[in-house]
């Protein structure tokens, strides 16, 4: 009873877009899909979708291939925002429920009150182009949740929100993981898949680099980092000669060191205490995913691989 | 596939939104109006050529004298207003005074209210008429000259009357027409075919207009979709045959009605031309309404639904290869041509309908929408030709239902630059 992808392929030409990706997500799960732009996260969701189809391997829902799959199985915020410019807003929503199967009265009071929620109930009767960015997103991620779909695919939902409206959308998120739905997300926004996410994959090229609990990928490096700081001594040069120590960073609030697979991160604690130091801060923690996305990705990859909508002007 | 999933009933939700969206742009309403107002004024236009012409009118007042056949005014009026005397607004108006008073008629042109009077008087000799005009127009001037051979003719009749026959008996002469070889039988009528070409004509161009200027919407209403994006979020609503269907009967549904609104507009304004024509100018007109040939309308119909259906598939295909709305006009030129030739070839065609290249142009779903409609009105034409293009036109329908499906969601899904058909086919093998 799970999604499963997989040693899905899919080639667009002279760009492997996914290459032998395979992938489990559990039911009622939060997953996260991280890459840098063009590292098939779009291309991946089309796949679950059934928007696109695989050159190789298969997607199963419930251990039934997703081509059988009900289409209001689904829900789907894709990147790409878009709605009816000249339709006021009620009325888009109420359609796009009812191409989903819902019926239209029990659809306009879903509208109503999922406005409600966003705090933006006076927009029933607006049109589309009247509505800000931030709101048009709001009212697309009501769109894709209308018919009350058991997975929710979002690409990048939290792009281009502002910190109060991004926080209403993280609240709606939860709602509807409480509610019990899959919701898979792709963003390069580290903090909120740490915030949000049980489990990640880290796609690159088309090729998942690392995948699991968010977890066990922050543990999978076996390395430590250990956040340190001292009164009166910010330099902390000693630091650097500990055996399977490395700084990583200097700051005037603290300093972090790694410390390599086998070490013990605690020798640290005992050498500054040893040194009679007065310890201000210390902190053990797993890296980050943001230092595990750029030691497997590397560098953003600056050469444009995208497959991805070029913006048009409309 | 899941793509073919049942049609209905988002096809349908997709059509009424279409519809909806739009009959309500300001440019369908103005449209529509402008177009509509324009017809009605068109179907006018003749009262206003009369009302034109009314000025140009001489009113003539003849006081006759004893002893004149009796069809002396219709002869006089008819000749007079010769052949145009059939419309509403006759050069002359002729009333007649049987042996009045000339004194008073003389009053009454003197006081203006006519322009010009004859007095028709009988020589006691040779028993001919003889006539006096007093007027004060031109003795050369063009009324009075076309008086004269008037005049001559009443005293032509008149003589043959006192002869014992009429200019109607002479007239009525009968002529028989034969080809060059007797024995082949009676003269072709060619008079039927010179109407019934121009009846061809205005249906061809009702369908041609219909294609080309609603086809262009579906292909309008595509573009848009994936120029705002919706594109992507109705990709998982929906399937690409229900979005096709969705969009062509929509934008279908919506032509019709402005070409419905138009064609009210069009006949409501002939069956006012008699009564604005009677309040205008005190006159009836004369009847503009041809005979349709219920056959004819029902192939209409038939062929205009079905032409217009394969038309607009086509052009929601292309339509789906553009990212902008501004690029709809230069993807959609190789079917603009496709329909141009369709339009150009039954206007040849017309003109030689039992021609064998007519004859197999009739069938092909490219061009039958417009000459199996030719064929059809001229009347030639076997039941089971026209069942057969029917039948070939809506399977050609349906394969070009399946190939726009095709192109449509590989389409959608590639932005930028324009596409080139191979690249479109390249992806639609390796979409759904």
């Amino acid at each position: 009873m799970s999604l499963l992808i997989d040693s899905v392929s899919k080639r667009f030409g002279e760009v492997q877009a996914l290459d032998d990706v395979s992938l489990e997500i559990e039911p009622g799960e939060v997953f996260g899909f991280l890459g840098a732009n063009g590292a098939g996260k779009t291309t991946a969701m089309r796949i679950v979708l059934d928007i696109l189809r695989p050159d190789s391997g298969t997607v199963t829902w419930n251990g039934k291939p997703n081509t059988e799959a009900p289409r209001e199985t689904w829900g789907y915020l894709p990147e790409e925002r878009g709605l009816y410019a000249k339709m006021n807003v009620l009325e888009q929503l109420v359609f796009f429920a009812r191409l989903q199967g819902v019926e239209s009265k029990a659809a306009e009071h879903e509208v109503r009150e999922w406005l409600e929620r966003f705090r933006i109930p006076e927009y029933a009767d607006r049109r589309a182009e009247q509505l800000s960015k931030g709101n048009q997103q709001k009212i697309q991620f009501i769109a894709a949740i209308l018919h009350d779909p058991q997975v929710l695919l979002m690409d990048e939902p939290f792009s281009g929100l502002d910190p109060v409206n991004a926080a209403l959308l993280k609240e709606a998120f939860l709602e509807m993981k409480s509610r019990g739905k899959t919701l898979i997300f792709s963003t390069h926004q580290m903090e909120t898949v740490e915030e949000l996410c049980e489990s990640i994959a880290i796609l690159d090229r088309g090729r998942v680099v690392v995948g699991g609990s968010v977890r066990d990928v922050r543990r999978s490096t076996g390395r430590q980092m250990v956040r340190l700081a001292v009164e009166g001594d910010p330099e902390m040069t000693w630091l650097g000669t500990l055996d399977g120590v490395r700084v990583t960073r200097r700051g005037q609030d603290y300093t972090e060191a790694e410390v390599a697979p086998g070490h013990d991160p605690g020798a640290v604690l005992r050498a500054a205490l040893s040194r009679g130091c007065e310890i201000r801060h210390f902190e053990m923690a797993d890296p980050t995913l943001e230092e595990i996305f750029i030691e497997q990705v590397g560098q953003i990859d600056t050469t444009e691989r995208t497959l991805a909508p070029k913006a048009v002007s409309a | 596939m899941k793509g073919w999933r049942t049609l209905f009933p988002n096809a349908w939700y997709v059509a009424v939104r279409e519809y909806r969206s739009r009959v309500r742009t300001r440019s369908f309403v103005l449209g529509t109006v402008l177009l509509a107002v324009i017809a009605f004024a068109a179907t006018q236009l003749p009262v206003l050529v009369d009302f034109a012409a009314g000025s140009s009118q001489t009113r003539l007042e003849v006081v006759s004298t004893p002893g004149m056949p009796a069809d002396s005014l219709s002869l006089l009026s008819e000749t007079l207003n010769g052949q145009i005397s059939a419309t509403a607004h006759p050069p002359f108006v002729v009333s007649w005074l049987a042996e009045g008073d000339i004194a008073s008629a003389q009053q009454a042109l003197e006081n203006g209210k006519f322009d010009a009077l004859l007095i028709v008087d009988r020589d006691p000799a040779s028993k001919n008429l003889t006539f006096t005009l007093r007027t004060d127009l031109a003795s050369d001037g063009p009324v009075v000259t076309s008086i004269r051979p008037a005049v001559a003719l009443l005293a032509l009749d008149d003589a043959l009357a006192r002869a014992g026959t009429s200019i109607g008996a002479v007239q009525a002469t009968p002529l028989t027409v034969l080809p060059v070889n007797p024995s082949a039988g009676p003269a072709n009528s060619v008079s039927r075919e010179v109407s019934t070409d121009l009846l061809s004509t205005g249906l061809i161009v009702l369908i041609f207009m219909a294609i080309i200027t609603y086809g262009v919407w579906v292909a309008m209403s595509v573009a848009e979709e994936k120029g705002s994006r919706v594109m992507e979020l109705m990709l998982n609503a929906t399937t690409p045959l229900q979005m096709l269907a969705g969009k062509v009967i929509g934008n279908g549904a919506a032509g019709l009605t402005q070409y419905g609104i138009i064609l009210a507009a069009v006949v409501g304004g002939l069956l006012a031309q008699g009564p604005i024509h009677k309040a205008v100018l005190g006159t009836d007109a004369g009847n503009t309404f041809g005979g349709l040939d219920p056959v004819v309308l029902a192939a209409f119909v038939i062929l205009f639904v079905l032409g217009f259906l394969m038309y607009s598939l086509l052009y929601a295909a292309l339509g789906s290869l553009v990212s902008r709305q501004e690029d709809v006009q230069s993807a959609t030129s190789p079917l603009m041509m496709l329909i141009i030739a369709g339009y150009v070839m039954s206007v040849f065609g017309l003109q030689a309908i039992d021609d064998t290249w007519v004859k197999i142009a009739s069938f092909v779903p490219f061009f039958s929408p417009y000459l199996m409609l030719a064929r059809v009105s001229m009347g030639h034409v076997e039941a089971w030709e026209f069942g057969l293009a029917v039948l070939l036109l809506v399977i050609s329908i349906a394969v070009a239902l399946f190939v726009a499906a095709r192109i449509y969601s590989a389409g959608v899904l590639l932005y930028g630059q324009r596409l080139s058909l191979r690249q479109v086919l390249s992806a639609a093998r390796v979409s759904r």
